[in-house]
């Protein structure tokens, strides 16, 4: 263990601590072993497992939040992984605030999904396969989120893109499902690529990727200038594939096709977060690169007001949500770049919760309405799934940042820091972002549950299981309230303070100064700015929307024509990338492979059959019979004399 | 003496006739005793130039004949050893040609 700063004392974690590790693994284990035999009854031992995991990762949050771990969190040293040489790699066990708030929403969330997937998978014939592959994602994830060496982190960041491509084509033997998962695998890779690369660098600097003496040696100034720039944008590679952040984020919306409950789980609460965990947790890395930091706020915003305009268009319930998972998360890396990162953690957790919630009321919408997913066939349905509405209107406001619900807490500071530090083209795109949230998350209820039903004649609707309702409402309560909790008072509040000790040091780098706030000046210019926005968006999705405007629409659409087709298009990125990768690339590796088949290969085969044709036309003269050499040395005798005889004169 | 006694050259044109005999039997006759017989005569030849050229050039004289019985001695075992192995194959091989000795070419 490296002392991480000066006077900063690590803790020891209690005993119990890997069975966060043990525990979902192991319900893996047993439900891939025997879960087929077990029908209907799968899902209580993965479900006891996260139910146990949920309880061991409060204990350890809750006090990691509040500082009870003590300034620089509480480790356990496990193992030694790989051992060669001056080269080690340890597997250890670290839990600080950062830690902390990942681990309160993966479990919190993990485990009300667990729940939710009894209700919402009830009818699937490889129900004990869905919780086996849960179970699996949640030990990768909180691998990831625990482990204090980055090769266990890349280790579990290519688990968790498993558990990912399983999860999104769960159902298989369907065309879209199965090709969605590949483009999320395939897109995912290209990313990684980046990452293992700036692990290369990072071993190659420090000669370990041991997470806490790679800080203390870029706080001792051992990384600094262009290696630094380059090493954090290759990491920072790996966390934009991760986290489908432009130009990756492809793979995002497609990862739809999986079952409702994976998309609250993995995309959009839990592992795309873990592009955000990594800039995170490598903050000092960063804060050593201006240059870096300007990508990662510069890629962070750009996403965030690209996914929200395509979110606008989008008629299908889950994929409105995947572009709003998008823009979020967008809105996190700009908070990174811009040197905000407690109000981007802030996001990560009250983002979690919100967006979690909203997944998994579409998915009691989509349930309600047997299996579709196109809003235009939806329409009226509040007063008939009136919990599911209920708890999605909490939802929307939230992600609104409408005060007092959760969003407006994390929005409003990531703003508000944006603008401090500096940065007010960042603030400025936030501010249109967040209205365009607002408009578009009012468009989905307006479309959705306001209105005349548009539900086709003999579909029953119908209000969800308790087993489905009941993480909405569950999940309700901290999307109103944990802005609040955790950021209350502002700038001074319960996360600032645990968060604090994480980001000294790159806050340090950056010069940033942690200053009061104060409500008559211009924080509450800015909180006043934000909510008035959000206030605007609001009004003219409900506008819009409220009830059938079908005419206003019609003309609002027809004046935004091309603007419209390119939204509803996704800005034809997807057909950019067919045209680029699959129809260019896919000549110039038809050009590749014939080289390779002809010359390289080629090269190669005829070496061979020169020597096996030469053998084989010299094995003629080997006949085995004694007379033939003895001709064979009689002429040469001979030949020899001549020359001999010739050239003596 | 007679007309051939104080010439070189003739005993050198015999000794070469008897090489090229043995030489041709060797390479074209396919008995194996015969071709046995073949290296003696070409051993002999040898042994006949030797010979001539130790009676004949003074600087030569006891080298020739010493050289002779040495390939004599030689020729002995050789014959010895060859017979010995064409007897052995010829077991094994129920013929005595050598053209159907070919397992060395497998």
């Amino acid at each position: 263990m490296m002392p991480m700063a000066e006077g900063v004392q690590i803790g020891l974690l209690p005993g119990y601590a890997p069975l966060l590790l043990a525990l979902p693994l192991a319900g893996f284990a047993f439900t891939a072993a025997v879960g087929r035999r077990l029908g209907k009854r799968a899902h209580l031992v993965p479900l006891v497992a996260i139910a146990a995991v949920w309880l061991i990762a409060m204990s350890l949050a809750l006090p990691a939040l509040t500082g009870g771990l003590g300034e620089g969190g509480a480790s356990l040293p496990l193992f030694s992984w790989i051992a060669s040489g001056d080269l080690r790699f340890d597997l250890g066990l670290h839990v600080d605030a950062l830690t902390g708030a990942l681990l309160l929403v993966v479990t919190t969330v993990g485990a009300l999904v667990h729940l939710y997937s009894v209700g919402y998978m009830a009818h699937d014939d490889s129900y004990w396969r869905f919780f086996a592959y849960l179970n699996l994602f949640m030990f990768s994830m909180l691998l990831l989120v625990l482990a204090d060496n980055l090769l266990v982190i890349f280790a579990a960041w290519e688990l968790v893109g498993l558990s990912s491509y399983l999860l999104i084509g769960f159902w298989y033997t369907k065309r879209a499902p199965g090709l969605a998962a590949k483009k999320a695998f395939i897109t995912n890779r290209v990313g990684d690529v980046g990452f293992a690369l700036g692990l290369m660098g990072l071993v190659a600097v420090f000669g370990t990727l041991d997470i806490p003496t790679i800080l203390a040696g870029i706080e001792g100034g051992a990384l600094a200038g262009p290696a630094a720039t380059v090493i954090a944008l290759l990491v920072f590679c790996g966390a934009v594939g991760k986290s489908a952040q432009f130009p990756l984020h492809v793979w995002l919306p497609d990862a739809m096709e999986g079952p409702t409950p994976v998309s609250a789980l993995i995309h959009a609460a839990t592992m795309v977060n873990a592009g955000v965990y990594l800039v995170a947790r490598m903050s000092p890395l960063f804060a050593a690169s201006h240059e870096a930091m300007l990508v990662v706020a510069a890629i962070g915003i750009f996403t965030a007001i690209f996914a929200a305009s395509i979110a606008f268009t989008q008629t299908d319930i889950k994929r409105v949500l995947a572009f709003s998972t998008l823009s979020q998360l967008g809105y996190m890396f700009a908070a990174l770049g811009v040197g905000a990162w407690v109000p981007a953690i802030f996001h990560l957790i009250t983002h979690g919760f919100f967006k979690g919630l909203l997944f998994l009321g579409s998915g009691s919408v989509i349930h309600a309405v047997e299996g579709e997913q196109e809003m235009p066939k939806m329409g009226g349905l509040a007063p008939k799934i009136p919990l599911t509405y209920a708890t999605m209107l909490v939802g929307t406001v939230a992600i609104a940042g409408l005060p007092p619900l959760a969003g407006f807490w994390s929005k409003d500071e990531i703003l508000g820091e944006a603008f401090k530090f500096g940065f007010a083209w960042v603030w400025l795109v936030g501010m249109i972002v967040a209205g365009m949230t607002a408009f578009y998350m009012f468009r989905l209820m307006g479309m959705t549950f306001w209105g005349k039903s548009r539900v086709p004649e003999g579909v029953h609707v119908h209000e969800s299981p308790w087993t489905m309702t009941l993480p909405l409402v569950v999940l309700a309560v901290p999307s109103i309230a944990i802005g609040f909790l955790l950021g209350y008072p502002f700038a001074d509040g319960l996360l600032v303070h645990g968060l604090e000790p994480v980001f000294h040091a790159a806050s340090a780098a950056l010069g940033h100064e942690h200053e009061a706030w104060t409500l008559f000046g211009i924080d509450g210019l800015l909180m006043l700015a934000s909510v008035t926005v959000a206030a605007i968006g609001t009004a003219i999705g409900v506008r819009l929307f409220r009830s059938d405007h079908a005419e206003l629409l019609g003309r609002v659409t027809a004046r935004l024509a091309p603007l419209y087709r390119g939204s509803r298009g996704r800005w034809f990125f997807d057909d950019l990338n067919d045209l680029v990768f699959v129809r260019f690339g896919g000549r110039l590796a038809s050009a590749l492979w014939w080289f390779d088949r002809r010359v390289v290969d080629g090269a190669v085969n005829g070496v061979g059959a020169l020597a096996s044709g030469s053998g084989r036309g010299l094995r003629q003269i080997q006949t085995g019979r004694v007379q033939n050499y003895a001709l064979g040395i009689a002429v040469g005798l001979i030949a020899m004399a001549t020359i001999f005889l010739v050239t003596a004169r | 003496m007679s007309l051939i006694a104080g010439h070189l050259e003739p005993y050198l044109v015999l000794s070469g006739l008897l090489f090229s005999i043995g030489a041709f039997g060797f390479l074209a006759r396919r008995n194996a005793i015969s071709m046995l017989m073949s290296v003696e005569l070409m051993l002999n030849a040898v042994n006949l130039a030797a010979i001539a050229f130790g009676a004949f050039v003074p600087e030569l004289a006891g080298e020739g004949a010493s050289f002779a019985l040495l390939v004599i001695a030689v020729a002995a075992a050789e014959a010895t050893v060859g017979l010995a192995i064409v007897i052995a194959i010829y077991r094994n091989r129920k013929t005595p040609l050598v053209d159907e000795y070919d397992t060395m070419r497998q």
